[in-house]
C-alpha cells in the first residue's frame, strides 16, 4: 500500500475545506496540508462560457464529470462530487443566522443551544464575508448589528427590485438587498459580475465565489497537496489509543492500490452527507457503531429548513429578465417574542416572469402563430409577477437520520447513505400555524398593490441541509465540541455543515464557513509543524 | 450460457450487425434539403412577421444551427433537491424530418406547398401536427417532441423575443454592466442596439 505523510489531512474538497486549507496555510506557513477529494478537479474556467451556453440551449449539465455515479444516496440534494463541491453551483447567498439560532433552548425551550456565543460567531462571520468578498448593505434591523462593514457595497438593485422594494415595504417589513459572494470588481483572482444571471448554474466570470479558485491558488504554489479522484473509504484507528493514524484512499484509476494517508490530525470536511457516512463506515471492534460515535449521535439530528414559495400578481410594472438571481430579504421574522407562538422565517422577493411567458395556445385552445404569440404575450405583461419565499425554522428529532443503506452499495461494496429527515414534536405541532403565518405575510404584501397570491408551492425537501455530527458540550448528546473536535478522538475534527445543531431560517453556507474558520484556529493550535 | 448457445448468438448478432449499421446510418444527422425548405415555410408562419424578414430568417437559421450542434447522451442538469442522472436523448433530427415531411404532405393534400395555403389552413395543419405529437404547451427550450413547437420555443424563449415582447432593451442573460439594470429598460432601439 502506498503511503502519503502529511501534517493535516482534510477529507473533502468543498467550500469548508477550501476555507480551512486557506486559513491553515496562512496561520501555519510550512504546515503540510493534504486535501483528498473523491471527485475530480474541473480546472477549466476558460470553457465555462461555453458550458453555460450549452446549459441554456440544450439543458446540458455545465460541470462535466462532477459526479460519481455509484457514490450517491437517498435524500441527497445534489449529485455533485467534485473539487469545489456544491459551492460550484451555489447561488452565492451569504445571509447570517441570528442570535436566536444559537439560543433556541434558552429562549424558547426548543431544540438545542449552540455551544458558542453569538459575539464569538459574529467575528467569524466578518472573516467569512471578507474571504468570500460578500457584497451587502447593513440590515435595517438594529438586532442585526455588525462589528465590521461588508467588504463590498451591496449588489445594486435592478430597476425591477427597486420597484418591488417599494411595493414590499408597504407591508411594514424592512428589506435589504440579498448579501452575495459576488465580485462587483475583480477580486481574489476572479472577475467581476457582468450579469450572466446564471449564478446557481455556472458563473463564467468567476464573480460568484466558488472554491475551485481557492484550491488552485493553494495547490499551484504547493501550499497544499490536492489529491482529487480519491475516495477515502475508512479512517484507521490506532490499535491502542483513540487517535486516528491514517485514512485509506482509493484513486479512481487504481482501485486495487489504496493509499494510506498518515497525518497528525484529520479533518472531515465532507459536507452534510459524506462526513457522517465516513465515520459510520469506519467502525472498528472498539467503535462498533462508527468512529466518534460512542454516544450513538453520528448521523442524527439531520437538519435543514422547510420552505414555502408563492407567486404574487401585483400592479407595479417590472420588466422580467433584469437580474433574476438577485433578491430582497427581510429579517423581520428572524426574531420571535418569547411570549408569542414560535415562528421564525426569512422572507424573500424576486422578480419573476411566471404566468407571463409566451404560450402556444390561447385560453380557448386556438393555436397561436406568428405575431399572435406576441399579442397574447403582451396582453399578460401588465403589472408584475413576484416570486416569494420563506425558509422556516424547523427542528430535527434525534431520529432525523443518516444511516447506511445495505441495499445500495458502491463499486467497493460500501453501503451508501440514506437520509430521512424527521421533525421534533414541537415542530410538527406548529406546522399548520407556521404555514398560516407565512401565507398571511405573503397575502398582506400582495394586498398592498391590489395584488393577490396566484399560486403556492411548498418545498418537498429540506434546503441547505446540515447536521449528522452536531456540536455540543455534552459528549452524550453531541459528536463534536464547538471547535469541531470529536469528543471521542483528540486528533479528529469535523467542520462545516454537519456540525450545526439546527438549520436556521436562511441560507446556511456563510454559517458553515464561519464555523469552519473558527475551527481552523483550534486545528492550527493543535498541530505542531 | 452454453458454449453452443453463445456461438449461435454471436453468429446471429454478426449477421444482423450490417443491417443495424445500415439502419443507423440511414437516420439523417442533419435536416435534409427538402425538410429545410418546409421548415423555412413553417417558420415564416409561426415566427412573427413584425421582427422583419431578415431576423425571422436568422431565427430559422439559428434553429437549424441548434439541430446541427445537438449532442446525444450528454448528462442533463442534475437538478437540486431531488437530483437524478438523465442524458440528452437521441438527435431529434430524424423525427423532425418525418414531421416536416408529414406537414408537406398534408399541405399537398390541401392543394399545394405549405407557404401557398391560406393562414387558417396552415394553422389547421400545424394544429393537427402538434396535437398528434402530443404537444400541449410551448416548451422552455426545444425538447425534440415536435419540430414546430421546438422552433417556436427556440425563438420565443430567447432574450431577443423577451425584448420584442416588452419592446424594451432588457437583454436577459446577456453579459452587461450591472449599472444598466438599475434603470428602467430603454425602449427597444433607443440605444441603437436593435
Amino acid at each position: 500500500m502506498a503511503t502519503h505523510d502529511t501534517d493535516v489531512c482534510i477529507i473533502g474538497g468543498g467550500i469548508s475545506s477550501a476555507m480551512l486549507a486557506e486559513k491553515l496555510a496562512e496561520l501555519k506557513p510550512g504546515l503540510q496540508i493534504t486535501v483528498v477529494e473523491a471527485g475530480r478537479a474541473i480546472d477549466d474556467v476558460r470553457n465555462r462560457g461555453q458550458y453555460r451556453q450549452r446549459a441554456m440551449e440544450y439543458g446540458e449539465h455545465p460541470w462535466p464529470g462532477d459526479y460519481i455515479e455509484d457514490q450517491q444516496g437517498q435524500g441527497l440534494i445534489s449529485m455533485t462530487m467534485a473539487v469545489g463541491g456544491l459551492a460550484l453551483h451555489w447561488g452565492g447567498a451569504c445571509n447570517r443566522f441570528s442570535e436566536e439560532d444559537l439560543r433556541l433552548k434558552s429562549l424558547y425551550g426548543l431544540a438545542a443551544d449552540w455551544p458558542l456565543e453569538w459575539k464569538e460567531l459574529e467575528k467569524y462571520y466578518c472573516e467569512a464575508e471578507r474571504r468570500l468578498n460578500v457584497s451587502g448593505d447593513p440590515s435595517p434591523y438594529p438586532q442585526d448589528a455588525r462589528s465590521e462593514p461588508y467588504p463590498q457595497p451591496a449588489t445594486p438593485l435592478s430597476y425591477n427590485l427597486q420597484t418591488l422594494k417599494g411595493w414590499a415595504e408597504q407591508s411594514g417589513l424592512k428589506w435589504s438587498p440579498l448579501p452575495m459572494a459576488r465580485n462587483l470588481k475583480p477580486f481574489g483572482g476572479r472577475g467581476s459580475c457582468c450579469l450572466f444571471d446564471t449564478c446557481g448554474t455556472v458563473c463564467p466570470s468567476g464573480a460568484r465565489y466558488s472554491p475551485d479558485f481557492t484550491f488552485r491558488q493553494l495547490a499551484e504554489p504547493k501550499k497544499i497537496a490536492l489529491h482529487d479522484r480519491t475516495l477515502v473509504r475508512r479512517l484507521v484507528l490506532d490499535e491502542k489509543t483513540d487517535r486516528i493514524v491514517s485514512a485509506t484512499g482509493y484513486h479512481q484509476d487504481r482501485p486495487d492500490d489504496p493509499t494510506q494517508y498518515r497525518a497528525k490530525l484529520f479533518v472531515v470536511a465532507s459536507g452534510y452527507t459524506w462526513s457522517a457516512h465516513l465515520l459510520l463506515l469506519s467502525a472498528t471492534a472498539r467503535f462498533p457503531n462508527g468512529l466518534a460515535n460512542k454516544a450513538g449521535m453520528v448521523g442524527r439530528y439531520m437538519n435543514g429548513h422547510r420552505f414555502i414559495q408563492a407567486r404574487a400578481e401585483i400592479d407595479e410594472q417590472t420588466w422580467p429578465g433584469q437580474n433574476m438571481t438577485h433578491s430582497l430579504i427581510s429579517r423581520e421574522f428572524f426574531r420571535c417574542p418569547t411570549d408569542k407562538p414560535f415562528v421564525r422565517h426569512d422572507t424573500r422577493v424576486w422578480e419573476s416572469s411566471a404566468g407571463r411567458d409566451p404560450r402556444l395556445r390561447s385560453p380557448q385552445g386556438r393555436l397561436l402563430v406568428g405575431d399572435e404569440v406576441f399579442e397574447d404575450w403582451r396582453s399578460r405583461t401588465k403589472g408584475s409577477s413576484v416570486r416569494l419565499r420563506a425558509y422556516l425554522d424547523v427542528h430535527p428529532s434525534a431520529d432525523s437520520r443518516l444511516t447506511l443503506d445495505p441495499s445500495k452499495k458502491n463499486r467497493y461494496g460500501d453501503p451508501m447513505p440514506k437520509i430521512e429527515h424527521r421533525f421534533d414534536e414541537a415542530t410538527l405541532a406548529r406546522t399548520a400555524a407556521d404555514e398560516t403565518h407565512v401565507m398571511s405575510v405573503f397575502e398582506k404584501m400582495a394586498k398592498a398593490s391590489h395584488g393577490k397570491i396566484a399560486g403556492r408551492n411548498d418545498g418537498d425537501y429540506l434546503d441547505h441541509p446540515g447536521g449528522g455530527c452536531r456540536m455540543g458540550t455534552d459528549p452524550a448528546t453531541s459528536v463534536v465540541d464547538s471547535w469541531g473536535r470529536t469528543h471521542d478522538h483528540e486528533n479528529l475534527f469535523v467542520v462545516g455543515a454537519p456540525t450545526t445543531p439546527t438549520g436556521g431560517c436562511t441560507n446556511g453556507t456563510l454559517t458553515f464557513v464561519a464555523l469552519t474558520l473558527r475551527s481552523a484556529e483550534e486545528i492550527a493550535r493543535s498541530v505542531r509543524v | 450460457m452454453k458454449r453452443r448457445t453463445l456461438l449461435h448468438w454471436i453468429t446471429s448478432a454478426a449477421a444482423t450487425l450490417p443491417f443495424l449499421r445500415v439502419t443507423l446510418l440511414a437516420q439523417p444527422r442533419d435536416l435534409t434539403p427538402e425538410s429545410i425548405d418546409t421548415l423555412r415555410e413553417v417558420g415564416a408562419t409561426v415566427l412573427p412577421a413584425s421582427i422583419g424578414r431578415d431576423r425571422a430568417n436568422a431565427a430559422i437559421e439559428n434553429f437549424i444551427r441548434w439541430t446541427k450542434a445537438y449532442r446525444e447522451g450528454v448528462p442533463l442538469e442534475h437538478g437540486y433537491g431531488h437530483p437524478r442522472l438523465e442524458k440528452t436523448a437521441p438527435s431529434p433530427v430524424p423525427g423532425y424530418v418525418v414531421q416536416l415531411a408529414a406537414i408537406a404532405k398534408a399541405a399537398e393534400a390541401k392543394g399545394g406547398r405549405f407557404a401557398t395555403l391560406d393562414l387558417e389552413t396552415r394553422r389547421a395543419i400545424l394544429d393537427e401536427a402538434l396535437t398528434r405529437g402530443g404537444v400541449k404547451n410551448l416548451p422552455g427550450r426545444p425538447t425534440g417532441q415536435h419540430v414546430v413547437s421546438d422552433m417556436m420555443a427556440h425563438y420565443f424563449r430567447s432574450s431577443a423575443a423577451n425584448d420584442e415582447c416588452y419592446r424594451a432593451e432588457i437583454s436577459r442573460n446577456v453579459c452587461r454592466p450591472i449599472a444598466i439594470t438599475t434603470k428602467k429598460p430603454a425602449p427597444l432601439g433607443a440605444q441603437g442596439g436593435k
